[in-house]
């Protein structure tokens, strides 16, 4: 069997610097091939000639799951490219400025054929230091594009008060914990730190450290998208966990954007590990605990509103008694 | 597996000729005694039962859709090099229509030499004689385009369901829709065109009955059906995207709805990814993710047999000719394999 290709995911709001980036990934030696799928307003041409135009066609899955939706130009282009599989090593999706990074994201989730020849390496987003802050108050896209990121290069940072980078940051990362974020000044980050990170599998649930903020500061704005920790020291009711994650995630999958979690379920040696997009979840059980470190139990939400949904109550009730 | 390894090369093996391209087959087509086969490398082969290959370099890019045009015998191909391309039996190709940098994703031909083909959202149709095509929009990018057997409909699978286009006289282009929640990736009409099959993003068909539109859905698929054919008399509706042929009947007034499918050849533990009636009897051929290639019958009588057993590498085309005089298969690493018939044993 052949390895799945990877594809990276790169988002970014218009002006923020996708073409640079993408430039970047296309030009410099590295010894890689890469396709590269394009939506028709780019900003500026692209010279490769595995360069692939789309129309981002966002299609509802018939299957009765309401936020699941996928990127049916996506599916008809992977499947395509797999016949000239040979002449290219990975795969990179822009997506418009405007667009909500999820469809892209469920369809490894949804699709089979997408799963088996493919696999999504990272959701990279680009954000315009200089604008940032108008951007988030004045378009929600930004807010999604931040939580879904893997990496978020905060990029054009030379032409910013450096003063105003930590307030930048401690913004970004009250949406999305477990994003890297790197300062950029035309998005000059090394490209080994971009590619080929496999951000999605399981295993790097357990690598990944989310960072949270220990200062108040990041409720100075009022981000309609936030993240939620949650820890028990002591193993869960398998039962009682899917129980209240299922319904949960039927019930309020819409505004949970990306859950990750390590979990000790009673009764298992082994970590279960999960982590998911909106209603659609991976999960595994992934090694034993290492020897001396706290079994601790932490699951953290990255979505709209979830101050309201009763996170913390619902995961202490599903603590083993 | 249960074939693991190799374990010997079958009677249809030993004697079939074989070549190793290095590029994925993607299609296969016949036209009289010859089978051809579309490569991701933008060649098409032209298979012969006595060993030669004529090689056409069709295209600059993966072809994507091929077609036979009996009325000229010449073969339509569409690619990702956004070009459509005829290509005669001595294997010389002439660009028929450009596209720029958009996809040709599905190619179609009806018994009077009328071409279509779908790029995007749109299907261009050329009528012989006429002098430009007609350009038909649809509110998706096209996932299938085929006639119906008259050759006077052509439908067009997309999301939200499938257009069914007929030209009139006097008020050229005529569109109906049949409707359904999701995402149409491929069509298909019975031979007697009384339904019309879909293959959906959902891994299932729909279909319609067409006299009064009533909708039958045939579900349980672990993947997406991309290849089907008919076979029999009833007919059948062999398909992929199981572990077994998934063989659905087409008798009677309500065709499938209510029945259970034929289901056979439990050969190998990977999805069936090809089927191929053999034209004219109840045989049909099925190949499978993990190379293997069977011959299996729809009345269960035959026990299956073996054609080829597994190579690891998925079959990608199976194609025989219509008078039974060849046939052959396809891989995703380029490999081919054709023989007559009538030594398959």
């Amino acid at each position: 069997m052949r390895p799945n290709i990877p594809v990276t995911l790169l988002t970014g709001f218009l002006g923020a610097g996708k073409t640079t980036l993408l430039n970047r990934i296309l030009t410099e030696q590295h010894g890689r091939k890469y396709a590269v799928i394009v939506n028709e307003f780019g900003e500026t041409g692209i010279d490769n000639d595995l360069v692939v135009d789309a129309d981002e066609e966002v299609f509802e899955m018939n299957n009765g799951c309401i936020c699941c939706t996928v990127r049916g130009d996506l599916i008809r282009i992977f499947s395509g490219l797999m016949k000239r599989a040979d002449s290219f090593d990975a795969i990179v999706v822009e997506t418009t400025g405007l667009a909500d990074p999820a469809p892209v994201v469920q369809t490894f989730f949804v699709d089979p054929e997408v799963a088996e020849k493919t696999a999504l390496d990272a959701v990279i987003t680009v954000v315009d230091a200089v604008h940032l802050e108008a951007q988030l108050d004045a378009h929600h896209e930004v807010e999604e594009q931040i939580a879904f990121a893997d990496i978020v290069l905060l990029n054009k940072v030379d032409l910013v008060d450096s003063q105003s980078l930590p307030g930048l940051e401690r913004r970004i990362r009250a949406m999305n914990p477990y994003a890297r974020i790197l300062q950029t000044s035309r998005c000059d980050a090394p490209l080994e730190a971009l590619l080929e990170q496999h951000a999605f599998k399981l295993e790097r649930v357990l690598e990944v450290e989310p960072t949270f903020l220990e200062d108040d500061h990041a409720h100075e704005h009022d981000d309609e998208i936030s993240s939620v920790s949650l820890s028990a020291d002591r193993p869960l009711d398998p039962d009682r966990f899917q129980d209240w994650f299922g319904t949960l995630l039927m019930r309020h999958g819409p505004d949970i954007l990306r859950a990750k979690g390590i979990l000790e379920l009673a009764g298992e040696e082994r970590r279960y590990v999960i982590q998911g997009v909106h209603m659609l979840m991976h999960s595994d059980h992934l090694g034993p605990w290492p020897d001396g470190s706290p079994r601790l139990s932490r699951l953290v939400f990255i979505g709209r509103g979830l101050q309201s949904l009763g996170l913390e109550a619902g995961f202490a009730d599903c603590v083993a008694t | 597996m249960k074939t693991a390894g190799r374990p010997k090369q079958t009677a249809f093996e030993q004697q079939a000729h074989v070549l190793a391209t290095g590029a994925y087959v993607t299609a296969a087509a016949a036209i009289g005694d010859t089978i051809v086969v579309a490569h991701g490398d933008g060649c098409l082969r032209l298979l012969h039962g006595d060993g030669e290959v004529v090689v056409a370099d069709a295209h600059r890019g993966a072809i994507l859709s091929l077609a036979v045009d009996a009325s000229s015998a010449t073969l339509i191909s569409g690619a990702d090099d956004g070009r459509v391309v005829e290509t005669d039996l001595k294997g010389t190709s002439r660009e028929w229509a450009a596209f720029g940098s958009r996809w040709v994703d599905h190619v179609a031909v009806n018994g009077s030499g009328v071409r279509a083909c779908a790029s995007g959202r749109e299907v261009h149709v050329w009528r012989p004689g006429a002098p430009r095509p007609d350009v038909l929009e649809h509110p998706s990018s096209v996932g299938g385009l085929a006639f119906s057997p008259s050759g006077n409909r052509l439908a067009v699978a997309h999301y939200g369901g499938v257009s069914i286009w007929q030209r009139r006289a006097k008020r050229g282009w005529q569109r109906s829709q049949l409707s359904w929640a999701g995402s149409h990736i491929g069509v298909t009409w019975s031979p007697n065109g009384q339904y019309l099959i879909s293959s959906m993003q959902e891994c299932a068909l729909h279909g319609w009955r067409m006299r009064d539109q009533t909708d039958m859905a045939m579900s349980g698929y672990f993947t997406k059906v991309r290849s089907w054919d008919w076979c029999g008399d009833e007919p059948y509706l062999l398909t992929s995207g199981s572990a077994l042929p998934v063989c659905w009947p087409f008798d009677g007034a309500r065709g499938p709805m209510g029945r259970k499918p034929l289901t056979q050849g439990n050969l190998t533990d990977g999805a069936v990814t090809q089927v191929c009636g053999l034209p004219g009897t109840r045989a049909f051929l099925a190949g499978y993710q993990d190379g293997s290639v069977a011959l299996l019958d729809l009345d269960g009588a035959e026990p299956v047999h073996v054609l080829r057993y597994a190579t690891g590498v998925e079959v990608t085309a199976l194609k025989t000719t219509s008078g039974l005089e060849l046939l052959a298969v396809g891989d995703a690493d380029g490999h081919l394999l054709w023989s007559q018939l009538s030594r398959a044993g």
